[in-house]
């Protein structure tokens, strides 16, 4: 019965933890693929990107897309990474076809969504930007 | 006896003038001596010979779960010269066993660093890689390449190819050779070999002509700064400049630079140089690979490569790098061992010359272009820069094929004079926008006009689905369902004759549901919403999609009489088959330096420029196209399953017969007609299309799903009257709308609530 309860316990833990993984809203922490070509390429793009190549990191994530063009995950990375290399047109652009394959995934919709109002913001568009963040904020009701 | 005239010229010739003349000369001499060597020495220290540019294909990359068949890894090795081995599996050869590859990959640099030598073991099943494991080490490989297929190169003044080495990356025994047989005394003389000089003086002499007796430093001084002429100024000019090479150089530094610059082969116009290129020409592999009697067959080379060619003369080259055997043999360059396994060793030249004379000039000539915007034309002749593009060898094969096996039987079964009918193909990726094929005519090695780059031809009823657009993307007023007035309709402008545009069958249909327009092509109906919508506007849409040249804004404009090339016209689509996203082409993935540091990478670059609503709609429209309307013919070569949306373009007279059409992963693009632009009497359907259904059948394509937009929602329509239908109806068709756009009109077959779903029909049905 102890054993029992503890195992409840534990797993009660990891569900809460498991949750809050994704509350904390960074789709980015959840594998993106199912096929480990693409998440080889994913895990390297991430180091790359980590380590300032952002270059290379940008480079891979294209080749993890010519083998999954459909994978939002992917789209959403590197609209991320373009973002944080100050091309904030390209960052919406491709935040936004991120949310067209996404589907139902509401947290990765929302994080597409503050992706396109930071590009924005930074561009000046101050209503563009409240909107997008309008928008994200709807994705999490 | 007297001789007045003798005495004259002793009078005359002092002894004071014999050594004015002689230190004249002499300083004449000395004056042309420093000449030579100061061209001697700028022009070697500042040797730098032009490389020219190479294009590589895609690489092939391999990964469990990849979609490819065994048959076509299978063309991909065939391409890349991968040899079929018995035996031991050395880096560019490989084993087929049913579905199960042996794969011995070479080494190459890719754009993210190198990729060592593998040995992959490769099984396939259902049409898929299903494994892929190191045998080596043992273990699954989640994701390799092959080496990337050399299409083509930018070649520098006179067609000059060269790949350098240095001198360490020479086999010995090739060194050895090249002295035995050339020049004994390399290591010993000073530039000039006198023995040598005493044996063409004979020669010379008896009446034999000029030949022979030159040092390996007086060939390199020969093809390094003088011309082809055989006199004897040019003789003495050559062994003075040898000598002085050889006063300024090491040995070392003269045999490095003759290496690479001595001329080996012809491959049509292009000249092959050097021992580096001559073995990827001949073996298909580096230099430092070689073994001996291909060593030795590269020596002989030296002394004719037209007329030792092994590959049309290979009696001849195989009696010539015998006699180097021998020559090194009798040099005790090589053991009597090695002399013998030699001897009788085939000759081992690759069937096929790799790379070289592109097999892929369309292609190559768009990658060059792309390149010009950002290189100039000099660095790209000569800084040996190496160039990754997205061709896809497969894709090309299958574009190649259909058009040439099409055009033929177009010929035939419409009467039309053999080679008459011309045609192009440009395939892209629908996400990326990464061009895959590209054929410019039907004669595919033909360097010459690239059909698809520079041919602008009216694009016909190609250019209506940008009026659709443009009606959809004003929802309040256009939806699908939407009647159309296909009526007589007279446009008459100041300044023009009066325009009366008629439908392909002759016939006015009176209203038509907008889609129904679209996908017959009814050219009343769509020059009626065109002028409704403005021309301006529906121009301004093509630019908008991605076309740059300035376009005329006439009535007959909507019908697509404005030229543009098949290359514009991939453009213009991709943007509607990516969901509305601007995508620029592009043929480049990333430019290297020749000694493999990256310079520069051509990014994806993505823009929305269309709302996601009306992409999807125009997208579902085009799907109708194939599914019920002019293009309905393509149902015979794909199945019906892909949902392939297209649409086809047939232009005055019958001259030009388009296909454009997507499917799940790629676009492509079609044109049939002929270059003198007479009639060729075909429609888009039974010209251009039937080429773009041989070639997708052949690629395996993804079916054709996009996701729905948020605002996308479905709905019954009564196909009668454009209104929302229900269950009690009998011809309905579910059709998506825009939020709030569907009609509100119940059909009066309908009798249940209006403004109800098709969720909500759904939820009825079950209730």
């Amino acid at each position: 019965m102890r054993f029992y309860l503890t195992g409840l316990f534990l797993l009660s833990v990891a569900l809460i933890s498991g949750c809050a993984g994704i509350a904390t809203d960074e789709p980015e922490l959840l594998p993106v693929s199912d096929n480990n070509a693409v998440t080889v390429l994913a895990d390297a793009a991430r180091v790359d990107a980590a380590n300032g190549k952002l270059d290379a990191a940008a480079a891979s994530f294209e080749r993890a897309l010519r083998i999954e063009p459909r994978n939002p995950a992917l789209w959403h990375e590197l609209a991320r990474l373009r973002l944080q290399q100050g091309q904030y047109q390209q960052a919406e652009g491709l935040a936004a076809r991120s949310n067209g394959w996404a589907g139902g995934n509401k947290a990765l919709r929302a994080g597409n969504w503050r992706i396109i109002g930071q590009a924005r913001l930074k561009r000046g568009d101050y209503p563009g930007a409240q909107s997008a963040f309008d928008k994200a904020a709807e994705q999490a009701n | 006896m007297e001789n007045p005239w003798f005495d004259k010229l002793r009078h005359f010739v002092t002894r004071k003038r014999l050594r004015l003349a002689l230190l004249s000369l002499a300083l004449l001499l000395s004056g042309f001596v420093l000449y030579l060597d100061i061209t001697v020495r700028t022009q070697f220290e500042g040797k730098r010979w032009a490389l020219p540019a190479r294009v590589y294909a895609r690489p092939l990359e391999l990964y469990p779960g990849l979609k490819l068949r065994p048959e076509q890894l299978g063309a991909e090795l065939a391409m890349l010269g991968y040899r079929d081995a018995g035996g031991q599996l050395d880096p560019g050869s490989f084993r087929q066993q049913r579905d199960e590859f042996t794969i011995a990959t070479r080494p190459f640099v890719f754009w993210d660093g190198a990729q060592a030598a593998l040995q992959l073991r490769a099984d396939f099943g259902g049409g898929h890689l299903r494994s892929l494991t190191d045998l080596k080490m043992d273990k699954p490989v989640t994701l390799a390449r092959l080496d990337p297929l050399l299409i083509g190169g930018i070649y520098p003044a006179h067609n000059e190819d060269r790949a350098l080495v240095r001198l360490n990356e020479v086999p010995p025994v090739l060194i050895k050779g090249l002295i035995a047989v050339e020049d004994r005394q390399f290591y010993t003389h000073h530039g000039v070999d006198p023995r040598g000089v005493a044996r063409a003086l004979v020669t010379t002499l008896r009446g034999a002509g000029l030949q022979g007796g030159s040092t390996l430093t007086q060939q390199l001084v020969k093809n390094f700064f003088l011309t082809p002429e055989r006199t004897l100024r040019r003789k003495f000019t050559e062994m003075i400049m040898a000598q002085l090479l050889e006063m300024h150089y090491s040995k070392e530094e003269i045999l490095e630079a003759y290496v690479n610059e001595i001329y080996l082969g012809q491959d049509g116009n292009r000249a092959i140089h050097g021992f580096g290129l001559a073995s990827h020409f001949y073996f298909n592999r580096p230099l430092s690979q070689l073994d001996l009697p291909q060593a030795a067959l590269l020596v002989g080379l030296v002394k004719g490569p037209s007329f030792y060619d092994p590959r049309r003369h290979p009696a001849r080259a195989l009696a010539r790098r015998n006699l180097v055997l021998q020559e090194m043999r009798q040099q005790q360059a090589i053991t009597q061992q090695q002399y013998v396994t030699a001897r009788i060793t085939p000759l081992g030249v690759a069937e096929q010359a790799p790379g070289g004379t592109s097999l892929y000039p369309a292609f190559v000539e768009l990658v060059h272009r792309q390149l010009r915007r950002d290189y100039r034309e000099d660095d790209l002749r000569s800084e040996g820069l190496q160039i990754f593009s997205s061709l896809d060898p497969l894709a090309q094969f299958s574009a190649e094929r259909a058009l040439t096996t099409r055009l033929t039987q177009l010929e035939k079964a419409r009467r039309i004079p053999p080679k008459a009918l011309e045609g192009a193909v440009v395939v892209t990726n629908t996400q990326n926008g990464e061009i895959q094929a590209l054929v410019g005519g039907r004669n595919t090695r033909y360097e010459g006009f690239n059909r698809a780059l520079d041919t602008e031809r009216p694009i016909g009823s190609l250019i209506k689905p940008v009026i659709y657009l443009t009606a959809l993307e004003r929802p309040d007023t256009y939806t699908l369902a939407t009647l159309l007035d296909d009526s007589p309709l007279v446009w008459r402008e100041r300044g023009t004759a009066d325009w009366e545009p008629r439908n392909y069958d002759k016939v006015f249909h009176g209203q038509v549901p907008l889609r129904l327009a679209l996908a017959n092509s009814y050219n009343v109906s769509s020059v009626r919403l065109g002028l409704a919508l403005g021309v301006r506007q529906v121009m301004d849409g093509v630019h908008h999609l991605g076309v740059e040249r300035d376009l005329n804004a006439y009535a007959s404009s909507l019908l697509g009489a404005d030229g543009l090339s098949p290359l514009e016209v991939t453009q213009m689509y991709q943007t509607i088959a990516s969901g509305g996203f601007r995508v620029p082409l592009r043929a480049i993935r990333e430019v290297l330096t020749a000694d493999g540091q990256p310079l520069q990478r051509y990014s994806l670059s993505v823009e929305q420029v269309i709302e996601p609503g009306p992409a999807y709609l125009i997208t579902s429209a085009l799907q109708g196209v194939v599914r019920e309307g002019t293009a309905d013919g393509l149902n015979k070569y794909l199945s019906p399953d892909l949902h392939i949306a297209g649409k086809t373009g047939t232009t005055n007279d019958l001259r030009d017969s388009w296909f454009a059409g997507y499917t799940g992963d790629r676009l492509a693009v079609v044109w049939v007609g002929r270059d003198d632009n007479q009639p060729i009497n075909m429609t888009g359907a039974s010209g251009a299309m039937t080429v773009w259904g041989d070639m997708m059948a052949s690629l395996d394509p993804e079916p054709l799903m996009p996701p729905a937009p948020d605002n996308i929602e479905l709905v019954w329509i009564d196909s009668a009257t454009g209104h929302r239908a229900d269950e009690s109806c009998q011809d309905v068709v579910s059709l998506p709308f825009i939020h709030g756009s569907a009609p509100v009109e119940t059909a009066p077959c309908a009798t249940h609530a209006q403004g109800q779903s098709i969720k909500d029909w759904f939820k009825r049905l079950f209730e």
